[in-house]
């Protein structure tokens, strides 16, 4: 049970870092912004109570000191350094491995551990001796709350959980073990409430615990221990002394002395009851329940889940449309209509569930960019526009890859150093530009730097050099851009270690192409680059044509259909050079029948579709159009994995199988077994 | 080959192919359906039917008697599809095969398998579990995980290329 909610907590504190990380980069951009202090010091110390909580010790005690720090930021106390910022990226890092790692089993990571802690020692005792300069009162101040402390209070708490505190995860030990690291502490355990064998629930708590606790820390350090169990318990506190009293020893007289009023014992006295702390007293827990309101997390495999059954229904009631169509009842028809109408509009609210903003990985690249610029001594900015963007959520995890290459690329080739940049007359601080926005039914993803552009002639040489083209071979100049896009290409003088492998530009090129996505370069020397993704909005669902070859349905992405036409059948077989004339065009087509080795027929008129193939008009005969189709994407399996022809498969209403047509991939084949290259016909 | 004897429960599902018996453990079969209509990929091997709709999802499904070498026969009333769960590397994926026709389901217990004979078979012996001998006909253990899997597809898609005898 433990470890179901460890994994919760391992999840949560993944959303925390990433909160972290986020605001951390903005108040990097803007380091006087009081509300990007106090969400970074709020953030923090959920995740510290989370992890101590949780038994992530380690993590819990570098939160610990890195809250405090931004908790004299906070009071301002202290400015915001670069130095505390890098710091605390650093912190992050490590939390990660933390989380996976607890105890930090592993050697490099202990070292790692050890590090950042000096490293915030460092920050913490700077920022003792800085206040120290600063202002004689506020010293004074800081070392009654901070360090070395002659006073100790004396506190009673008496921490009575109720009976199912320990069903949501909690451990109440933990608590006791926290309370123990605060000071000296007494705790004794009331045992009278467990009941006899026979009537005791194993998930219950039948303990209270009565606590005596000499510390110098005041009230509300007690109570923060108990943040977050509040509602699951009676927590009292009393303060007993403002002096240590020796509690092993004088404990028990005093508590027998009590009923005698010394007039300090009841001074501190507060019952802390779950309705009391609410609001402004506890923000966390009040942004917590913000959110808890607003949106709620669903396992990923549960949406596609999700989605698989809709795929289902909206097949069903295809189905049931064309019974209901055939079997002409008037009331079959009107529930059949209504179910339509129902299960499109469930469709179109789940497939918008599935899509997520491109925001969610943008935060990655922020961080990229900052450091890597760093690295490499390039000041460089990166500017977001459209970030809200949206897309399928299977898309947007296959995008990060390919974009990370792209603002590599522009960080380590793009962008020039600063100087070079001020002689261009350039700012000296480098932009990248990525910007998203629909169009259609596509996204477009722009990733723009002013950077130096790309020198045709350079690749032109590359290429030469590389064999790729002869010397004497001309090139339009989007050709020769496509050459960045061959395997193993790269213009890069030197290789470092970010890019410059020759591994960039083509894995980017067939991971969008998988996507069914097309990449768009464009780069002008010395004004810059820009690199554009064209992607569909999902990937599961695509409007086509059905058409029909022999007893089998075909689907073609409409977005690829031009017109369809009638030719006569004698127009079309036995031609030698597969071209036709429509429209007063010479379109050159394929026989799909004969593509796909199947029986001619003798129809006197066949229909033609013709397609768009890389800018030129080419046209399939095919049996007959039946008309627009949504078609739900499935997979063919592993066992087709070979298959070029076909992207995948959708039921009919019928319960048959359609396949749809890869288009581009069709063609590739279609021209590679073709002796004579018809498309070379101008 | 062993432990699998051991954790599989020994049960068979006999099924013909021609006048041959063969048995595949009842694990991994998942159910039997009838032909339905199958839609043939174009452009794929032969021993490819096609592909149905099982409730929703795409079922690939091989010709058994052609990825046998056998010859292929039009389909009669007793003609239907195994739908196997067919384990490759370390995924697992779901595949029909089209069989002649099911027979029944029978136990047996280990020392009634008797290993494969090495020559004189067809059949490669790494596709053969073991051979049972019941009312004077041997009947043939698959190893369906082996026969089916993607790359033994294609081995036999080359034997296929030669000229069989069967």
């Amino acid at each position: 049970m433990m470890d179901q909610f460890q994994a919760k907590f391992i999840e949560e504190a993944n959303d925390l870092i990433a909160t972290l990380e986020k605001t951390l980069l903005s108040l990097e951009q803007n380091t006087g912004d009081k509300s990007l202090v106090e969400k970074v010091f709020r953030v923090m110390h959920t995740l510290k109570g989370n992890s101590s909580m949780f038994g992530f010790e380690k993590m819990g005690a570098v939160t610990h000191h890195l809250e405090t720090i931004y908790d004299f930021i906070r009071e301002g106390k202290r400015p915001v350094t670069k130095e505390l910022l890098s710091i605390t990226f650093t912190s992050l890092d490590h939390f990660k491995v933390l989380l996976t790692d607890p105890h930090l089993t592993n050697a490099t990571a202990a070292l790692a551990h050890e590090q950042v802690m000096e490293q915030i020692h460092r920050l913490i005792n700077q920022a003792d001796t800085a206040q120290l300069s600063q202002n004689e009162l506020t010293e004074q101040k800081t070392e009654n709350d901070n360090s070395a402390k002659a006073v100790q209070n004396t506190y009673h708490i008496i921490f009575q959980p109720h009976a199912d505190i320990l069903i949501n995860g909690t451990n109440p030990l933990y608590l006791l073990d926290e309370l123990s690291n605060l000071g000296e502490a007494k705790v004794t355990a009331h045992l009278k409430d467990i009941p006899t064998l026979d009537s005791f629930a194993i998930a219950k708590c039948y303990i209270y615990w009565e606590i005596y606790l000499t510390t110098q820390l005041d009230i509300n350090a007690i109570k923060d221990v108990f943040i977050f169990v509040e509602d699951e318990c009676e927590i009292k506190i009393e303060e007993l002394a403002t002096n240590s009293l020796s509690i092993n020893n004088t404990l028990p007289n005093y508590t027998t002395a009590k009923p005698s009023a010394n007039n300090k014992i009841n001074a501190g006295e507060q019952v802390v009851t779950s309705s009391k702390k609410k609001g402004e007293d506890e923000p966390t827990s009040a942004v917590a329940k913000e959110q808890l309101v607003s949106s709620i997390r669903v396992a990923s495999e549960k949406l596609d889940d999700l989605m698989n059954l809709v795929s289902e229904l909206v097949t069903t009631q295809a189905r049931l449309s064309l019974f209901s169509e055939q079997n002409s009842i008037p009331e079959l028809v009107s529930i059949a209509e209504n179910i339509e109408k129902i299960s499109r509009q469930l469709r179109d609210n789940t497939f918008s569930i599935c899509l997520v903003p491109l925001e969610t990985i943008l935060l990655r690249f922020q961080r990229l960019v900052r450091d890597l610029s760093a690295e490499l001594h390039k000041d460089i900015i990166l500017v977001t526009e459209g970030a809200e963007t949206e897309l399928d959520k299977s898309i947007i995890e296959s995008l990060a890859d390919p974009l990370l290459h792209i603002l590599r690329n522009s960080i380590d080739h793009g962008i020039e150093p600063a100087e070079v940049r001020i002689k261009n007359g350039k700012p000296a601080q480098g932009k990248i530009l990525l910007k998203a926005f629909y169009s259609g039914t596509n996204v477009h993803i722009q990733i723009s730097d002013d950077g130096g552009g790309i020198n045709l002639q350079k690749i032109r040489s590359k290429a030469i050099a590389k064999g790729l083209i002869t010397a004497d071979a001309h090139l339009s100049e989007a050709e020769t851009i496509d050459l960045l896009f061959l395997p193993g290409f790269s213009t890069a003088d030197q290789i470092t270690d970010v890019s410059g492998r020759g591994v960039g530009m083509d894995v980017v090129k067939r991971k969008i192409t998988e996507l069914r996505g097309e990449v768009f370069l464009q780069s002008k020397v010395n004004i810059g680059t820009t690199i554009t993704i064209k992607l569909p909005l999902t990937l599961s669902i695509i409007d086509g044509l059905l058409v029909k070859i022999e007893n089998t349905h075909f689907v073609v992405p409409l977005a690829l259909v031009d017109k369809c036409y009638e030719a006569e059948h004698t127009q079309l077989v036995d031609k030698f050079n597969n071209l036709i004339t429509l429209d007063g065009e010479k379109v050159p087509f394929f026989y799909l029948r004969k593509e796909f080795n199947m029986s001619l027929t003798n129809h006197t008129i066949e229909q033609i579709v013709v397609i768009k193939y890389e800018e030129k008009r080419v046209g399939l005969v095919i049996d007959a159009v039946i008309g627009e189709y949504q078609a739900v994407l499935k997979p063919l399996g592993k066992l087709y994995k070979n298959q070029d022809h076909i992207s995948g498969a959708t039921i009919l209403g019928d319960g048959t199988i359609a396949l749809v047509m890869d288009i581009n991939k069709m063609i590739n084949q279609f021209l590679k077994s073709e002796t004579v290259n018809i498309l070379s016909y101008e | 080959m062993n432990n699998e004897q051991v954790t599989i429960a020994q049960s068979y599902l006999s099924f013909k192919l021609g006048e041959e018996v063969f048995a595949a453990s009842v694990a991994k079969v998942i159910e039997i359906l009838e032909v339905p209509k199958i839609t043939k990929v174009p452009k794929s091997p032969l021993y490819m039917r096609g592909v149905l709709n099982l409730r929703g999802s795409v079922l690939p499904v091989i010709d058994t008697r052609l990825k046998f070498g056998m010859t292929a026969t039009t389909d009669t009333v007793n003609t239907c599809i195994m739908v196997l769960n067919i384990q490759m590397d370390t995924e697992t994926f779901i595949l029909g095969a089209l069989v002649d026709t099911v027979q029944e389901v029978f136990e047996i217990s280990d020392d009634e398998i008797k290993p494969a004979p090495s020559i004189g078979s067809k059949y490669k012996s790494e596709f053969i579990e073991g051979m049972v001998k019941t009312d004077e006909q041997f009947i043939m253990l698959l190893h369906l995980d082996k026969v089916f899997s993607s790359d033994e597809l294609v081995t036999v898609k080359e034997s296929l290329a030669l000229p069989t005898i069967a």
